[in-house]
């Protein structure tokens, strides 16, 4: 019927990381919601009165000529069948294994038309163990890509780690994902409303949030500038040290944000040429991206947002009579070659 | 103005209609509702108040007519297959696995039945007992379906098919293989062919004899519906504008160009149901329309138009065996029935 389409939660995380603490705190705040909840193993989920369907993770390559587009056919099987129920359910929780690629969840909302018609996919949520996070970032691809993906970071166990630790674990998951809010827990408290119903795939809430993902040029600078120790805009409480304090084993990434800014129009035609063809050469690569973007011949903002090779964008709202007309547009990937984006994005521009 | 309406009689079950059979003599009918309950009625223009029986405690993910000729087979997210002899006051329980879903379930006329929990399908005896081994497949059944004589079982999964003889047991199954996800799976009348759904929007199929191959394309969404017309000449598909049947004589599907019956304006079919003797398929849209169209290419009888505003999908599709009644299940919690005779009186005013 044509009720609103059912929230997806998508909870990642490596072994440890406390996923399962975060589900059932979830499942356990008095907000008078039902979940279900997709679950890889049974057991841990100390929830009565929830709906828990267990799934070993299937993923599927589409036979659709596009190397990077896996789907999750488990997921599929699962969420069409908890569409069969009349009643139910406010939303749906999925718990990935620990080495779960979260492309291919992501994907299957994109793919699946079925589950598209009827659920949405609200965001991604990774735990990382504040502890272990700079270890797991030197030896997994998985976790990178974890945090990568990420809408919501949930930084647990903080009370393992000092304020110095913490604000440097800070900047390394922001070197990695630009444009993830990251939340501070010890055993999985986060507060629920930086977990649930945050529209992390919604092209108006891409528009809504733009100040929290697409920072200016000049923030950019303090960012870097962050990255070597603990800069001016971090709330660590602590006296400011030079660079390079605390001693730090610095986490090589190769997974990265980089974000472009252009002040004029861009030709949508040259614009579209050159989007199409980084997801048709580099969709593999490219983890995950946003924009909003002031197309000449349009008083509308044209926002987009995709994963991989898949892409989403439309002409959502007109620009506001008193905001700067600007293009902003997020990488977050694997390789990424900086200049080259800089070079091709300026190219667009009419 | 708009026609005397072809409906002959009309249910208001004020919950989604999941899917409907007919037992196998073909004088009733079983839907399967949203809240888990099955309503059964007299599969002719007698039909009276349906029978109302609870069935699962979440909902039936599966229901087919069973091995039994007068009564009905259902698989649920409750880890119950149950029997349902439409003359008694309960459901009779075949099995139960808790915490599992039973995806699919099947019947032969030889009197056995197979249902599939993920990667592994069961089969009983008419007794109820395991007629040989668990079968088990490389990833999550897609669709199950005994051949027409019933000495072979074929579960589709990920990359292919595995066909399984019923009288030898714990032998290796043999595989047809296509890469991709095979879902719904359905045996040509004569045994000779198998052919599947696939979650490329795209039928594959096999002629046994000697494993040629056939790839049938161009749909807008996956095929959730196929079955072949009268005497197996046409296959019957939803997934696209217009009813797409595949010609099985004089050397097709090979070479052949497809008939297509009906036609909407971007909305899609989403059940069809070939007549039982003569050539004529019904359809129903994803709108709420549905349609009764010739093969011999006159112009199709509108049984009922689309629903405003939005429609509503017709979820269940079914002919009993005299072809003279034809039930339509939706998803608002309609339940149709047309009779020849409501349907020439509508097709006279039109």
């Amino acid at each position: 019927m044509t009720d609103a389409k059912i929230p997806v939660t998508v909870l990642t995380g490596y072994l440890g990381a406390g996923k399962t603490t975060l589900l059932n705190h979830i499942l356990s705040e008095p907000h008078g919601k039902k979940y279900a909840v997709i679950v890889n193993e049974f057991g841990e989920i100390g929830i009565d009165n929830q709906l828990v369907v267990g799934s070993d993770e299937e993923i599927f390559e589409m036979n659709n000529g596009c190397i990077c587009c896996t789907v999750r056919g488990d997921l599929i099987r699962v969420i069409a069948g908890l569409l069969k129920r009349a009643a139910g359910f406010d939303g749906i929780l999925i718990e990935t294994t620990g080495l779960a690629d979260p492309a291919p969840v992501a994907q299957t909302f994109f793919v699946d038309a079925d589950i598209a018609a009827r659920a949405k996919l609200d965001s991604i949520v990774t735990v990382v163990d504040a502890k272990h996070l700079p270890l797991r970032l030197r030896d997994s691809r998985e976790a990178e890509e974890q945090i990568a993906f990420a809408d919501t970071i949930v930084l647990n166990k903080t009370d393992l780690v000092s304020a110095e630790e913490l604000a440097q674990l800070e900047n390394d998951i922001h070197a990695i994902n630009r444009f993830a809010r990251i939340v501070r827990a010890e055993r999985g408290n986060a507060p629920l409303e930086h977990i649930l119903g945050l529209g992390g795939f919604d092209l108006d809430r891409i528009l809504a949030h733009t100040p929290t993902f697409l920072h200016d040029e000049d923030e950019d600078e303090h960012e870097h500038h962050h990255n070597h120790g603990c800069g001016g805009h971090c709330q660590c409480g602590h006296h400011h040290h030079h660079h390079d304090e605390p001693k730090h084993e610095r986490h090589d990434p190769t997974i990265t944000s980089v974000s472009l800014r252009a002040d004029k129009p861009l030709d949508p035609a040259k614009f579209e040429d050159w989007i199409g063809e980084l997801r048709a050469t580099k969709g593999n690569d490219l983890l995950r991206y946003k924009g909003i973007l002031d197309l000449q011949g349009s008083d509308q903002r044209f926002v987009l947002q995709g994963v991989h090779m898949m892409m989403d964008g439309s002409n959502l709202a007109p620009w506001p009579a008193d905001a700067k007309r600007q293009s902003r547009l997020v990488f977050i990937g694997r390789k990424l070659d900086e200049q080259a984006l800089r070079d091709g994005f300026a190219a667009c521009v009419a | 103005m708009r026609p005397a309406s072809a409906i002959a009689r009309q249910w208001d079950f004020r919950v989604s209609v999941t899917a409907i059979a007919c037992n196998r003599r073909g004088n009733w009918i079983a839907a399967t509702l949203g809240d888990g309950s099955v309503r059964l009625l007299p599969a002719s223009d007698e039909a009276d108040a349906p029978k109302l029986l609870p069935l699962h405690d979440g909902v039936s993910l599966s229901l087919q007519a069973d091995a039994d000729d007068h009564a009905f087979l259902s698989g649920g997210d409750d880890g119950k297959a149950f029997i349902i002899d439409p003359e008694l006051d309960a459901p009779t329980l075949l099995v139960e696995h808790k915490q599992q879903w039973i995806d699919h379930v099947a019947s032969s006329p030889e009197g056995l039945r197979a249902y599939s929990i993920g990667k592994t399908a069961h089969v009983l005896n008419a007794e109820g007992q395991p007629h040989g081994q668990p079968l088990t497949h490389p990833s999550s059944i897609g669709g199950l379906a005994f051949s027409p004589n019933g000495k072979r079982l074929a579960a589709s999964h990920y990359n292919g098919v595995s066909l399984w003889w019923m009288n030898a047991k714990d032998s290796a199954p043999s595989r047809l293989e296509w890469k991709g996800s095979h879902l719904p799976v359905l045996w040509s009348p004569d045994g000779k062919m198998v052919v599947t759904g696939m979650q490329e929007s795209a039928l594959h199929g096999w002629r046994l004899s000697d494993m040629a191959e056939m790839q049938m394309q161009g749909y807008a969404a996956k095929i959730h519906s196929l079955a072949f017309t009268a005497r197996g000449k046409y296959l019957a598909t939803s997934g696209a504008e217009q009813v797409i049947c595949w010609p099985f004589f004089g050397g097709g599907p090979w070479g052949k160009a497809p008939m297509t019956l009906g036609g909407s304006d971007g909305h899609l079919v989403t059940r069809v149901a070939p007549h039982p003797r003569d050539e004529l398929v019904a359809a129903g849209y994803d709108d709420g329309m549905i349609i009764l169209a010739p093969l011999d290419g006159r112009m199709e009888v509108m049984l009922q138009y689309p629903l405003a505003p939005q429609g509503c999908a017709v979820t269940g599709l079914v002919w009993n065996a005299a072809g003279d009644c034809l039930f339509a299940g939706l998803e608002n919690g309609n339940l149709l029935l047309f009779t020849l005779a409501s349907v020439s009186r509508a097709a006279r005013g039109m």
